[in-house]
């Protein structure tokens, strides 16, 4: 489903990834492993196509299509959808605002009402300026209930647990399990085949007690270092931290 | 660099031959009735908040051209009536209000208002009435270069409370124009006056409104004015008096300003009346033009309270936007603050939004939206606020020119 082919980025001049491979085919949810600066939301947001990252070589492919020249919104259009880690505060912008403009006519929906805003307690944050005032987990709920909205095939989640308190982290989870069934309503929720894609960075991995991945890479250093069975590099990352992985020369 | 020094405070002034604009004229009869209006006339009107197609008991004023036309509504204590029949029903209104508030030699407009004034609004409502629904006026410019000079008065007697909604346009096919107004308005002892006013001029029209409000004793004036579509020059510094105690003001503007167009708006408030509060908040969106966002409070009694927040939004690279947020203290116990910020679009906001599946200029429009959403007051004409803000944001939202 996406896949990316040394994909080496610059932000201002300066090379901040060099020569990224990755792969992820469909129903399959991976996880990334880096500490703190290895280029992880470096790696989000040239997905995303924010621009003021610089793509100076490689290629991103989703679903066969090259999507290295597409802005945000159309790569959103394919079904890439984005959880951020520090979503900004935008004054005046409220999220019942945006949920209007993304979803015509169905905030007003009694269905919508019940089956999205109420059960997700959302109703309160409506009338609030986007992530103003938002505690960890609760700025991590609202990205969340936004790619709910727009039902992604592709998941990308920068830090799902990053500030969030353990009674939150199991909710988060439940919401990240949720988005990545492919259909909300119906019998597929117990269908294992019929699960969206996705990737989510992680530095401290807690959130994968309750989300489960396929395969984990990490990344050091702008490039992905080693891939593997995530339950295997958690407990590896866990008890030696990442110096293991930087003293460990493996590559894929 | 001389341009960026201009110590005569001209930044992106323009020049105006006034002697292209047609003499005042006094008589004319281009249409006999409101409902005479054009499709394309009754939806400028729309544009500026006005619905002249409301058959409610709500009161109703028009001034197309020179012609006069005017609904007092079904509620005990209200009147509209042009000033020019109020000036001969109620010769007091001479002494008490005309050119009582506004000074008729303060500049070359005034001056002109007063010797050649075509007519206006007068609408007066009664102690202790209050009116429920908004009034509407409009002053409509239907003919190319022509000049309208006009006069409102607004009296509100002891505890009455009234919205007034103003739309000044012209014709969709009118370029250019001459509009002087001069407004003066009254507010009651504990009375509440609400003033939204709405402009959408062609491209070459100098628009030069002179109003000044005093503010009995715990009274309150609300001033909301948005400009959807400027013209090439407008010129305008409301003053408000508040000479009574415990009154209030609070001034809310918005405006875009278009390339090769001066928007030269402020407000001024003098607080006289002890524990008297002033509020001046003003939000300009800069594609091109001048704007200079003028506003001065003066503290001159005992807990005056005051603050001036002016901020700005620069979308082109051509203009300038120049916040002068002020404070004058003349008391020792008056409380004054103020703030003032100017800036581009943050990116990361559009990238955020673009993320959530907006495209550049939905995200665009959304973020001015939220950026010209200062909490106005818009009590019975949410709609057609709701509707402005929105054609200020897109347009926005669809590049500079």
């Amino acid at each position: 489903m996406l896949k990316i082919n040394n994909l080496h980025v610059n932000i201002e001049n300066k090379e901040v990834l060099k020569g990224v491979n990755l792969e992820i085919p469909h129903n399959e949810v991976h996880s990334l492993f880096g500490p703190n600066g290895s280029g992880k939301s470096v790696l989000i947001s040239t997905i995303m196509g924010y621009p003021e990252y610089e793509i100076t070589g490689g290629e991103i492919l989703f679903n066969g299509q090259n999507i290295n020249q597409l802005s945000i919104d159309e790569r959103v259009k394919l079904g890439i959808g984005v959880s951020e880690q520090r979503p900004p505060t935008i004054k005046g912008v409220k999220l019942r605002n945006l949920i209007e403009l993304l979803m015509p006519g169905e905030i007003q929906d009694e269905t919508f009402r019940k089956g999205m805003l109420e059960r997700f307690n959302m109703d309160k944050f409506l009338d609030r300026n986007i992530n103003d005032g938002l505690s960890g987990g609760e700025t991590k709920k609202s990205e969340l209930f936004l790619l709910m909205l727009a039902r992604p095939e592709f998941l990308i989640l920068d830090e799902p647990d990053s500030g969030v308190d353990p009674e939150h982290l199991k909710k988060i989870g439940a919401m990240i399990n949720e988005t990545l069934q492919k259909k909300i309503q119906g019998n597929e929720l117990c269908n294992p085949y019929g699960r969206n894609s996705g990737l989510i960075a992680t530095h401290s991995a807690v959130i994968l007690e309750y989300v489960h991945t396929d395969k984990a890479h990490i990344m050091l250093d702008g490039k992905i270092h080693c891939s593997g069975n995530p339950a295997v590099m958690m407990d590896q990352i866990k008890s030696n931290g990442y110096s293991y992985c930087i003293n460990c020369h493996q590559n894929i | 660099m001389s341009d960026f020094l201009n110590k005569d405070n001209n930044i992106g002034k323009i020049n105006i031959d006034y002697s292209e604009f047609s003499q005042i004229e006094n008589e004319t009869k281009a249409i006999n009735s409101i409902s005479e209006l054009k499709e394309d006339e009754i939806e400028t009107l729309h544009s500026v908040g006005i619905n002249f197609q409301d058959y409610s008991d709500t009161g109703k004023f028009l001034m197309y051209g020179v012609d006069v036309f005017s609904l007092t509504p079904k509620i005990p204590g209200v009147e509209i009536i042009p000033l020019k029949a109020a000036l001969l029903i109620y010769p007091e209104i001479k002494e008490k209000y005309y050119f009582k508030a506004v000074n008729k030699d303060q500049d070359e407009f005034t001056k002109t208002a007063f010797e050649k004034e075509q007519n206006g609004y007068f609408i007066h409502v009664k102690k202790n009435v209050k009116v429920k629904d908004p009034l509407h006026t409009a002053l409509f410019m239907h003919r190319e270069m022509s000049t309208m000079c006009i006069h409102n008065i607004v009296v509100l007697e002891e505890g009455a409370q009234l919205h007034l909604i103003t739309g000044c346009a012209s014709g969709c096919t009118i370029q250019g124009g001459l509009h002087i107004a001069v407004s003066e308005l009254f507010v009651g002892k504990g009375a509440k006056l609400i003033s939204t006013m709405i402009h959408n001029w062609g491209p070459d029209f100098v628009v030069q409104p002179r109003t000044a409000t005093i503010v009995e004793k715990s009274g309150t004036f609300v001033s909301n004015y948005y400009s959807v579509k400027p013209p090439k020059v407008i010129q305008t510094n409301p003053f408000t008096h508040l000479k009574g105690k415990n009154s209030n003001a609070k001034y809310m503007t918005v405006i875009a300003s278009l390339p090769d167009t001066y928007n030269d708006i402020g407000g001024t408030v003098l607080m006289e009346g002890e524990n008297s509060g002033a509020e001046l908040v003003a939000r300009a969106v800069n594609h091109g033009g001048t704007v200079i966002q003028n506003g001065l409070l003066i503290g001159a009694a005992k807990n005056a309270r005051a603050h001036v927040d002016c901020s700005g939004l620069m979308l082109s690279d051509r203009g300038y936007i120049e916040a002068i947020p002020g404070l004058r203290a003349v008391h020792p116990d008056a409380r004054m603050s103020h703030e003032a910020a100017i800036g581009k679009i943050d990116i990361g906001e559009v990238n955020y939004l673009q993320s959530k599946g907006l495209d550049e200029m939905q995200a665009i429009a959304l973020i001015v939206r939220g950026f010209l959403d200062i909490g106005i007051e818009v009590e019975g004409l949410e709609p057609e606020l709701e509707k402005t803000i929105q054609e200020i944001a897109e347009l926005s939202g669809h590049g500079e020119e």
